[in-house]
C-alpha cells in the first residue's frame, strides 16, 4: 500500500513541476459553414481549466511548454483535439455532433462515455421537456423512453402520475422507479392526505432539468441496489457555464378543454331522462298513478333542464413564465432561475400554481479543490375538487344528478334542498374549501478533491425537504359538512430526507500505452427520511361560510401527531474495464443496511456485471463506410424493491388507540415476520445500438428479462388468530420485453432537416408462483399463476336476448350457453389485461429555414379500461333516480329489436348493472401528444435588439385522440389500474409561446 | 512526504470508517406508536390498557358498535329496512335467494374477524404471566367476562343452536396466540363449556364495580344467566338471574325513568338498569357508522324502522311506546326508533346486558314448574313500565314471557336469537319484502356462513362450512 501511496505521488509531483513553463497560443473556432462558435470551451488536453471563445470565435489560452494539443468542445458539436506542435495560432473547425459515442451520459452516482456504456440508459435532454403545460416532469416523460409508460389517472392539475419502466413486478409494493435528484435519491409519489390527488414532483419546475437518465436495467441500476428494481429516473439540474451571462426568458400561454369525449355518453337531458324513466316504470309494471307520482318526485314537472356536467367543465388556462441567468468564469460559474406556473383544469375547482427558484454556484477554489452548492426550491398551492365515488365530485356528480333539478333556484341563490339526497357540487365549490400548499428544497452542498490526477474524492450533502400544509373546510349549510354542522381539518406533513454519500473515483491505465484502463468509484451513503404529521379536525361551526378554519369550530375531534421514518446506510462499488475502447467489462456491488429490514436481513447484497463489444472498432470493420457505429452489449445483476415494506413491518407490534370511554387502550397491531426482507429482481439485458449511412439512421434494440422473486405478498391467516393477514417474501413474477428506438435523418441540408425518432416497446408479464399456488381475486382482478399480473377477471357479457330484452350472460366459463340469471362466481373468465401489450411514440420535426414543426403521436395498444360507474349511468334502470347516458337510448324496446343495451326497468333489470365484461372497453388508442409550429428569427434580425436568440410557437397538447373501441366512455389513459374513475378529464390544450435568449 | 500523503488520505479513511461503525444503530428504528407485546403488557398498568383495547374491540361495526344489536332485530321481526335506505343489511332484510346473505358478505366476515381479535386481546391478557394480586385478578375476570361474550356472540350466529343439537359444529375455540394455527370448529357444546368456565372465572375473580362499559361480578352473572337459557338449563339460569337480582345491586328503570335513561349516553355508575354497555365516547366512535346513525331519524342515514305488529302490540300506558314514533319515511306512513337517539358526540352506547333481562330469564326459567314464580318476575317488569299486568297461565304464559322479552329487548339484537334457541319458524309483517315473511326454522340462511375469507385461509375449516352456502 505504502509503495503505491509513494508512487502516486511522484506522479503527482512531476505533474506539479511540468506546470511551471508556459506560452500563450491563440485561435478561432468555427463551424462547418465557416461561421464562428463562440462559447465553445478549449483546454489543453487533460487538465481541467481552460477558457471559452468569444462571439467571434476568437480564444487565447496560456499552455505549459510540454502540452502537445488542445480540446476543443462545445454544445451541438463533436469535440475536437487539436494537436499544437510549434503553433501558435490555431484555426479549428468543428463538425456538427452525430449520434454520438462520445457523448457522455449521466448515470448512477457519475458519468460514463456513452461508448463505455454496458447498461440501458436513456437520456432526455432539456428540450424536450422544457415549458411543456405538464404540471410535473414525470408527465412530460409520456412517449419520451423506449420501455417507459408514464400514464395519468387525472387530469387535475398537479395530479400524481404512474411511471411503469419494464413492466410491473411487485404486487404489495410499488412499481414507481427510483427517483435521483442531483444524487438525492428524493421522497416521491402523493404525500398529501387529504388531497384527492397530488405530486411531490410538482415542484420541480421541468425548465430547470438538464438531462433526465433512465436507467433500466442491471448494469445501470443495480448501484442503487434495494430501491433499483423498478428503474431509476436520474435527474440532473442546469449548471452554468463559463462566459458571458446569458439571459433567458421562455413563457407560455393558453387553454384547455376535454382531450377526449364520447358523444353516446352525454348526460341525457331531461326530458329523454323523464321518457326513459316513464318507460322503466310502465317496465315494472307500477300503477299510472304511482308511475305520475314517481316522476313528479323526480321533477318531471319542475321545468327545468338543467347540463350539470356543462356547468362543472369549463375551459381551463394554462400560463407559465421562467426566467434564467447562467455564466461565470473559469474559476465560478452559477445559475439562476425563477418561474411562476398557473394551470387550471377543465373542471371547476381544480388548480395549481408554482412558484420556483433554482440557485446553482460551482467554485474551483484551487486546480484541486471544486466546491459548490445548489439549491431548488418550489412552492406549489394546489386545489383539488373531491374524486373517485365521493358525491362532492363535481365530475361523478354531474353524472348522477338530474337535469330535471338545477344548481339554482329561481332568486339566483344555490338549490341545495332539491338534489335527491345528492350534493350540488355547483354550491359546494364555492362553499367548501380544499387546499394544498406544498413547499419543496432540493439541494446539496459538496465539495471534490483531486488526490492525484486520477483520484478524486467526492462528498455530497443532500436534502430533499417536502412540507405539505393542507385545509379542508366543509360548509354546515349543505355537503358533507351538514351532519357535523360544519367541519374543518387542518393537515401537516413533512418529510425530511437527507443524504451524505461520499466517493473515490479512480482513472488509472492499468498498461502503458492505455490499451487496458480502468475506471473504478467506491463510496458510502447514509440516508435518513423523518416524516413527521399533525393532524387535526374540528366540527360545529358558526352557521357561516366565512369561517373555514378548524379554531372556529366548538368541538375539536381530532388532534394527532405522529412520526414515520427510515434509514440507510450503504456501501458501494464500481468498476469498469475498458479494452482499446473495444471491449469494455463493468461491475457494480451494493450492500445496503436499511431500517426496513428484519433483524434477520438487516443488510442486502446487490450486484450487477456487464459487457460491451464496440464492434465498429475492429480491424476487420476499418474498411467498412456503412456503420458509424456497431456495439453490443449486455447485463445481468441483481437488484430489490423495498417498498412493500412498511416502515416498521418487520416487528410484532401493539398498537395505542383503541381507546375507550376516552382511556388509552392497546391491542395487537401487527403480526411482524422477523424474515421478512426485500423483493429480489434479477434483470437480464442484451441491446444492440447501430448507426448507418452518415449517421442519418440510428437503431437501438433491446431484449430483457427480469424474473422477480421474494414477492412481499399477504398471506391470509385464519381470522381466528386475531389477524387478517401476514406480509410474507412468497411468490415470483416474470417480465420480458422488447425495445425499439429508432432516429432517421432523411432530408438534412443547410436550410433544412427533417427527423423521425420511433420508439416501441413490448412487455409480457406473467406471475410464476403465489403462496400455495392458489389465485388471489383482487377486486376485478386475478393474480394466478401462469398468467399476467392486473388481468381482468370477470363475467363474461354475451349480449341482449332480442326475444325479451333481457341480459345475458354466459353461464360458464366455457362459453357453452348463456343465462339471464347473473352467473355464479364460477363463470369469471380473464378477460384481458390493464397493461398495454406494446406502447411508444412516433415523433418527427422538421427545420426549414427557421421555420419548424414537431409532431408526437403517442400509441397505446392491446389493453382494457374497465368502466367503474356504467353500472349507474347505463345500468337500464339501476340507479333509477341517477341521470343516464345517450347510450343508455339504444334500449332494447320490443320483440326482435337487436341492441347491446337491455330493457330498461326502473331499479333495474337482473343485475345488468353488476361487473361484467360489458363494461369491459378496448383501451386502445393514439394520441396527437404534440403538434408545434415555430419560427425561429433570424440573428442577423436580432444582432439589432441584442439578443441572441428568439422563437415563437404555437402548440397543441392532447389534440387528437383516437380510439379503437367507440364505446370507451371517457379518456383511454385511466392510470395504470385501468379503470375509469370519473376525475378530472385530462385536458386538450393549445397554447403560445416565446423563448427569447440574450 | 509520506506525511503529506497520509494527511491527505487520513481524514477521508477516519470519516469512512466513522460512517461505517455508526451504522448498526442507525438503521435500527423503533416506530413512534406502537410497541413489541413484551414491552406493552409488562405491567399491572399495560394490563388494564390493553384490557380497554379489548373493550374498544367489541365496538367493531360489526359487533357490538352495530351489526349485532341490528342483526339480531333485522332477521327477526322488529327492524325492517326502509325503501329509502343506504343499502346496509339489506341482504339480511331478505331472505330470497337472489338477495340473501353470501359467504362473501362483508357484514359476516366483519364479525367473524372483530370476534376473534378482540378473543386474541382478551386472550392475551388472560394469559399474562405477571403475579396475582386484586386489580391483576379484576382486568382477568373482565378479560373472561369479554371473551366469553365474544364465544357466545359468535356460536350463536355461525352455529346450530346448542336446544337443537349440542354436538352440532360450533366455532373454532382459541385460547392462545398463533398466527399460524388453522383451527376447526369445536362442539357447540364445547364452547359452551368454555364460556360457562370463562364466566365461573370471571365472576370469582372480579371484586370491583367500574360502571355500566366494564364487566362486574354481577354482569357475568348475569351474562351467564343468559347463556344457561340459550342452553335449556332452566335450573342454573334461574339460578344465576337470581343471584344477580338479589345480589347484584342493581335496579330497574321505572316508567319516570324510563325516557331519560334511553336519551342519555353517559356511562353509568348508579347501577341503574344497566349491567353492560359497550360505550362509543365523543372521540372513539364509529361516526357515521354508529347504530345511532342507522336508526335515528334525525340523521343521515335511519333506514331501519319498527315493524308494525311491534309497535301496535304496546299498550296504551306502556312507556315504552314513547321510544317509537310515527313519521314519514320514503312516503310512507311509518314507526321510527328513538332508543339510540344521540347522533352527536358521546354518541348512544350499545346495551347488552340490562337488569330487566334477568328478571324475564328467571319468569322463563320458572316455566313450566313454577308460574307462581314465573308471573312475579315478569310483572315486577309489566309494573315498572306501565304496562299490563300479565295473568295467563300454560302455554299462553310461556308465550306471554316471550312477547314481553321482544318489547322489552327490541332493538337490542336479541329477537333472531329467542326464535333460534326456541327453534321456531319466523313470521314477519308486511312491512318485510314479500318473498321474505315467512322464515321456516330450518332456513339455512339462519345460521350464518363461515366467511369465505376464512374458508379460503383455514384448510381445516373447508369441509366445515355450514349446509346451503
Amino acid at each position: 500500500m505504502r509503495k503505491l501511496l509513494t508512487t502516486l505521488f511522484c506522479v503527482y509531483a512531476v505533474l506539479l513541476q511540468v506546470a511551471a513553463q508556459n506560452r500563450t497560443i491563440k485561435g478561432k473556432v468555427t463551424d462547418a459553414n465557416n461561421l464562428p462558435v463562440a462559447n465553445a470551451s478549449v483546454v489543453v488536453t487533460g487538465a481541467t481549466s481552460g477558457t471559452t471563445t468569444d462571439a467571434g470565435g476568437n480564444f487565447s489560452i496560456s499552455v505549459p511548454a510540454n502540452a502537445k494539443s488542445l480540446s476543443i468542445s462545445s454544445l451541438n458539436f463533436a469535440p475536437q483535439q487539436v494537436s499544437i506542435g510549434g503553433k501558435s495560432t490555431i484555426a479549428v473547425s468543428m463538425a456538427a455532433k452525430s449520434n454520438d459515442l462520445q457523448e457522455v451520459v449521466v448515470t448512477g452516482y457519475g458519468t460514463s462515455k456513452k461508448s463505455d456504456l454496458t447498461g440501458s440508459v436513456t437520456t432526455v435532454k432539456a428540450a424536450d421537456i422544457e415549458n411543456l403545460p405538464f404540471s410535473s416532469v414525470d408527465k412530460a416523460l409520456q412517449g419520451k423512453v423506449a420501455g417507459l409508460q408514464s400514464v395519468a389517472a387525472s387530469g387535475q392539475p398537479g395530479a400524481s402520475q404512474n411511471i411503469i419502466i419494464r413492466g410491473v413486478s411487485s404486487i404489495s409494493g410499488s412499481n414507481n422507479p427510483l427517483w435521483v435528484i442531483d444524487g438525492i435519491p428524493v421522497n416521491i409519489g402523493d404525500a398529501s392526505r387529504l388531497q384527492t390527488t397530488a405530486n411531490l414532483l410538482s415542484t420541480l419546475n421541468p425548465n430547470d432539468i438538464e438531462s433526465i437518465s433512465v436507467l433500466k436495467d442491471a448494469a445501470s441500476q443495480s448501484i442503487y441496489g434495494s430501491r433499483a428494481a423498478n428503474g431509476v429516473i436520474v435527474v440532473t439540474t442546469k449548471k452554468g457555464k463559463a462566459g458571458k451571462t446569458k439571459f433567458r426568458f421562455d413563457t407560455e400561454l393558453g387553454q384547455s378543454n376535454t382531450a377526449y369525449t364520447n358523444p353516446a355518453y352525454r348526460p341525457l337531458n331531461a326530458q329523454e331522462y323523464v321518457n326513459i324513466t316513464r318507460e322503466g316504470l310502465v317496465n315494472l309494471g307500477v300503477a299510472q298513478a304511482t308511475i305520475d307520482a314517481t316522476l313528479a318526485s323526480l321533477g318531471s314537472t319542475s321545468g327545468v333542464d338543467y347540463n350539470w356536467l356543462n356547468n362543472v367543465s369549463r375551459n381551463g388556462t394554462q400560463q407559465q413564465y421562467n426566467f434564467s441567468a447562467d455564466g461565470g468564469n473559469d474559476k465560478t460559474t452559477f445559475y439562476l432561475s425563477g418561474g411562476r406556473f398557473i394551470q387550471e383544469g377543465t373542471t371547476i375547482n381544480s388548480k395549481l400554481t408554482r412558484t420556483n427558484f433554482n440557485v446553482r454556484i460551482n467554485n474551483k477554489a484551487t486546480e484541486r479543490i471544486n466546491i459548490g452548492f445548489n439549491l431548488n426550491g418550489g412552492y406549489v398551492s394546489q386545489r383539488a375538487p373531491l374524486a373517485g365515488g365521493a358525491f362532492g365530485n363535481p365530475v361523478l356528480s354531474s353524472y348522477f344528478l338530474l337535469p330535471t333539478r338545477s344548481a339554482y333556484n329561481t332568486d339566483g341563490t344555490y338549490n341545495i334542498t332539491n338534489t335527491g339526497g345528492l350534493h350540488n357540487t355547483i354550491a359546494l365549490t364555492e362553499w367548501d374549501k380544499r387546499f394544498l400548499r406544498q413547499t419543496s428544497l432540493r439541494g446539496s452542498v459538496y465539495g471534490e478533491y483531486k488526490i492525484f490526477e486520477n483520484l478524486k474524492f467526492k462528498t455530497n450533502f443532500g436534502v430533499d425537504y417536502n412540507v405539505l400544509e393542507e385545509d379542508q373546510y366543509n360548509n354546515p349549510l349543505h355537503g358533507d359538512g351538514a351532519a357535523s354542522n360544519g367541519r374543518a381539518f387542518a393537515y401537516y406533513t413533512r418529510y425530511f430526507n437527507w443524504v451524505w454519500t461520499n466517493t473515490l473515483d479512480l482513472q488509472q491505465n492499468i498498461t502503458k500505452n492505455g490499451d487496458l484502463s480502468l475506471n473504478a468509484q467506491i463510496g458510502y451513503e447514509s440516508q435518513k427520511s423523518n416524516g413527521y404529521f399533525t393532524s387535526l379536525q374540528s366540527q360545529q361551526f358558526p352557521p357561516t361560510l366565512a369561517l373555514t378554519y378548524p379554531a372556529s369550530g366548538a368541538s375539536p375531534t381530532t388532534a394527532t401527531a405522529s412520526i414515520s421514518d427510515y434509514s440507510f446506510a450503504s456501501s458501494f462499488a464500481t468498476a469498469a474495464i475498458n479494452f482499446q475502447n473495444r471491449f469494455v467489462i463493468s461491475g457494480s456491488f451494493r450492500r445496503d443496511g436499511s431500517s426496513k429490514f428484519s433483524s434477520n436481513f438487516k443488510y442486502g447484497n446487490f450486484y450487477s456485471i456487464g459487457g460491451t463489444w464496440n464492434i465498429d472498432r475492429e480491424k476487420f470493420m476499418q474498411n467498412n463506410r456503412f456503420f458509424t457505429q456497431l456495439k453490443l452489449r449486455s447485463s445481468y445483476g441483481v437488484n430489490g424493491n423495498n417498498t412493500a415494506i412498511g416502515n416498521y413491518d418487520a416487528l410484532p407490534l401493539y398498537g395505542y388507540g383503541f381507546n375507550y370511554n376516552q382511556l388509552p387502550g392497546s391491542a395487537p397491531s401487527n403480526v411482524g415476520n422477523p424474515i421478512l426482507s426485500w423483493e429480489l429482481n434479477k434483470p437480464f439485458n442484451i441491446g444492440l445500438d447501430m448507426s448507418f449511412l452518415k449517421s442519418r439512421v440510428s437503431i437501438t434494440a433491446e431484449y430483457y428479462t427480469r424474473t422477480t422473486s421474494d414477492l412481499l405478498l399477504g398471506v391470509p391467516l385464519s381470522r381466528t388468530s386475531g389477524f387478517s393477514t401476514a406480509t410474507r417474501n412468497i411468490g415470483s413474477m416474470e417480465n420480458k420485453g422488447f425495445e425499439l428506438t429508432l432516429n432517421v435523418i432523411p432530408v438534412q441540408t443547410k436550410n433544412t432537416r427533417w427527423d423521425i425518432d420511433f420508439n416501441f416497446a413490448n412487455n409480457k408479464n406473467q406471475v410464476l408462483s403465489l403462496p400455495d399456488g392458489n389465485d388471489i381475486v383482487n377486486g376485478s382482478f386475478l393474480i394466478r399463476q401462469g398468467v399476467a399480473l392486473n388481468s381482468f377477471f370477470l363475467r363474461e357479457w354475451a349480449g341482449v336476448d332480442a326475444a325479451n330484452g333481457d341480459p345475458l350472460w354466459y353461464a360458464d366459463d366455457k362459453r357453452g350457453s348463456t343465462t339471464n340469471i347473473y352467473p355464479g362466481v364460477a363463470a369469471r373468465v380473464i378477460a384481458g389485461n390493464a397493461q398495454p401489450k406494446y406502447f411508444g411514440s412516433l415523433a418527427t420535426s422538421v427545420n426549414f429555414k427557421g421555420f419548424y414543426l414537431q409532431v408526437s403521436f403517442y400509441y397505446n395498444y392491446g389493453n382494457k379500461v374497465y368502466d367503474t360507474w356504467g353500472s349507474y349511468y347505463l345500468g337500464s334502470g339501476f340507479g333509477a333516480v341517477y341521470n343516464k347516458v345517450a347510450r343508455q337510448m339504444n334500449r332494447w324496446m320490443k320483440p326482435g329489436d337487436v341492441t347491446d343495451i337491455p330493457k330498461y326497468i326502473y331499479n333495474g333489470n337482473k343485475n345488468f348493472q353488476s361487473s361484467s365484461t360489458f363494461y369491459l372497453n378496448d383501451g386502445d388508442f393514439v394520441r396527437l401528444r404534440e403538434l408545434q409550429v415555430g419560427y425561429t428569427i433570424p440573428k442577423e434580425v436580432l444582432a439589432k435588439a441584442k439578443i441572441t436568440s428568439a422563437n415563437f410557437y404555437v402548440r397543441g397538447t392532447n389534440l387528437f385522440t383516437w380510439v379503437k373501441d367507440k364505446n370507451i366512455p371517457f379518456d383511454p389513459e385511466q392510470g395504470t389500474g385501468s379503470a375509469t374513475n370519473l376525475n378530472v378529464f385530462i385536458p386538450r390544450t393549445v397554447t403560445v409561446g416565446l423563448n427569447i435568449t440574450f | 512526504m509520506k506525511h503529506n500523503i497520509t494527511t491527505k488520505l487520513l481524514p477521508i479513511v477516519i470519516l469512512l470508517v466513522t460512517m461505517a461503525s455508526c451504522s448498526k444503530s442507525f438503521v435500527e428504528l423503533t416506530p413512534p406508536t406502537s410497541l413489541t407485546p413484551s414491552q406493552a403488557l409488562s405491567t399491572e398498568a399495560d394490563l388494564l390498557v390493553a384490557l380497554r383495547g379489548a373493550y374498544a374491540g367489541l365496538r367493531g361495526v360489526d359487533f357490538y358498535g352495530r351489526s349485532i344489536p341490528v342483526m339480531g332485530d333485522i332477521m327477526a321481526d322488529n327492524a325492517y329496512q326502509s325503501a329509502l335506505n343506504t343499502n346496509r343489511y339489506t341482504f339480511f332484510n331478505d331472505y330470497s335467494t337472489t338477495k340473501g346473505c353470501t359467504a362473501g358478505d362483508g357484514n359476516v366476515l366483519g364479525m367473524w374477524t372483530s370476534g376473534y381479535s378482540t378473543i386474541l386481546r382478551a386472550n392475551n391478557i388472560i394469559n399474562s404471566s405477571l403475579a396475582a394480586n386484586a386489580n391483576i385478578d379484576q382486568y382477568k375476570g373482565e378479560a373472561y367476562a369479554i371473551r366469553a361474550l365474544c364465544y357466545f356472540t359468535l356460536v350463536r350466529n355461525f352455529a346450530t343452536p346448542y336446544a337443537d343439537n349440542p354436538a352440532a359444529l360450533g366455532v373454532p375455540i382459541v385460547t392462545t396466540y398463533n398466527p399460524d394455527l388453522k383451527p376447526g370448529r369445536s362442539k357447540v357444546s364445547e364452547v359452551y363449556a368454555l364460556m360457562i368456565d370463562d364466566l365461573n372465572k370471571a365472576y370469582t375473580l372480579m371484586t370491583k364495580y367500574s360502571n355500566s362499559s366494564q364487566f362486574s361480578k354481577y354482569a357475568a352473572k348475569g351474562l351467564q344467566a343468559k347463556i344457561y337459557l340459550n342452553m335449556g338449563d332452566k335450573t342454573n339460569a334461574k339460578a344465576a338471574a337470581l343471584d344477580v337480582i338479589n345480589n347484584g345491586g342493581f335496579t330497574l328503570v321505572t316508567p319516570t325513568t324510563h325516557a331519560a335513561y334511553w336519551a342519555s349516553a353517559t356511562v353509568r355508575t348508579d347501577k341503574l338498569e344497566t349491567l353492560f354497555e359497550v360505550s362509543s365516547d365523543a372521540v372513539a366512535n364509529l361516526a357515521f357508522d354508529a347504530l345511532s346513525y342507522l336508526y335515528s331519524q334525525a340523521g343521515n342515514y335511519g333506514d331501519l324502522l319498527c315493524a308494525d305488529d311491534l309497535y301496535n302490540s304496546f299498550d296504551a300506558t306502556d312507556a315504552r311506546k314513547a321510544l317509537y314514533f310515527p313519521t314519514t319515511r320514503a312516503g310512507v306512513p311509518v314507526f321510527g326508533v328513538n332508543k339510540y337517539p344521540v347522533i352527536s358526540g358521546d354518541l348512544s352506547d350499545t346495551k347488552v346486558l340490562r337488569l330487566s333481562e334477568l328478571y324475564l330469564i328467571a319468569s322463563e326459567a320458572s316455566l313450566p314448574a313454577n308460574e307462581g314464580d314465573a308471573l312475579t318476575y315478569v310483572n315486577f317488569l309489566t309494573f315498572r313500565r306501565g304496562a299490563n299486568t300479565i295473568t295467563s297461565s300454560g302455554t299462553q304464559l310461556f308465550e306471554d314471557v316471550i312477547k314481553e322479552r321482544r318489547k322489552e329487548l327490541a332493538f337490542e339484537g336479541d329477537r333472531f336469537h329467542d326464535y333460534q334457541r326456541l327453534k321456531r319458524d319466523i313470521t314477519r309483517s308486511t312491512n318485510y319484502p314479500a318473498t321474505s315473511r315467512s322464515i321456516p326454522y330450518s332456513t339455512f340462511r339462519r345460521l350464518l356462513p363461515i366467511p369465505q375469507t376464512e374458508v379460503d385461509a383455514n384448510p381445516t375449516i373447508k369441509a366445515q362450512q355450514n349446509p346451503g352456502y
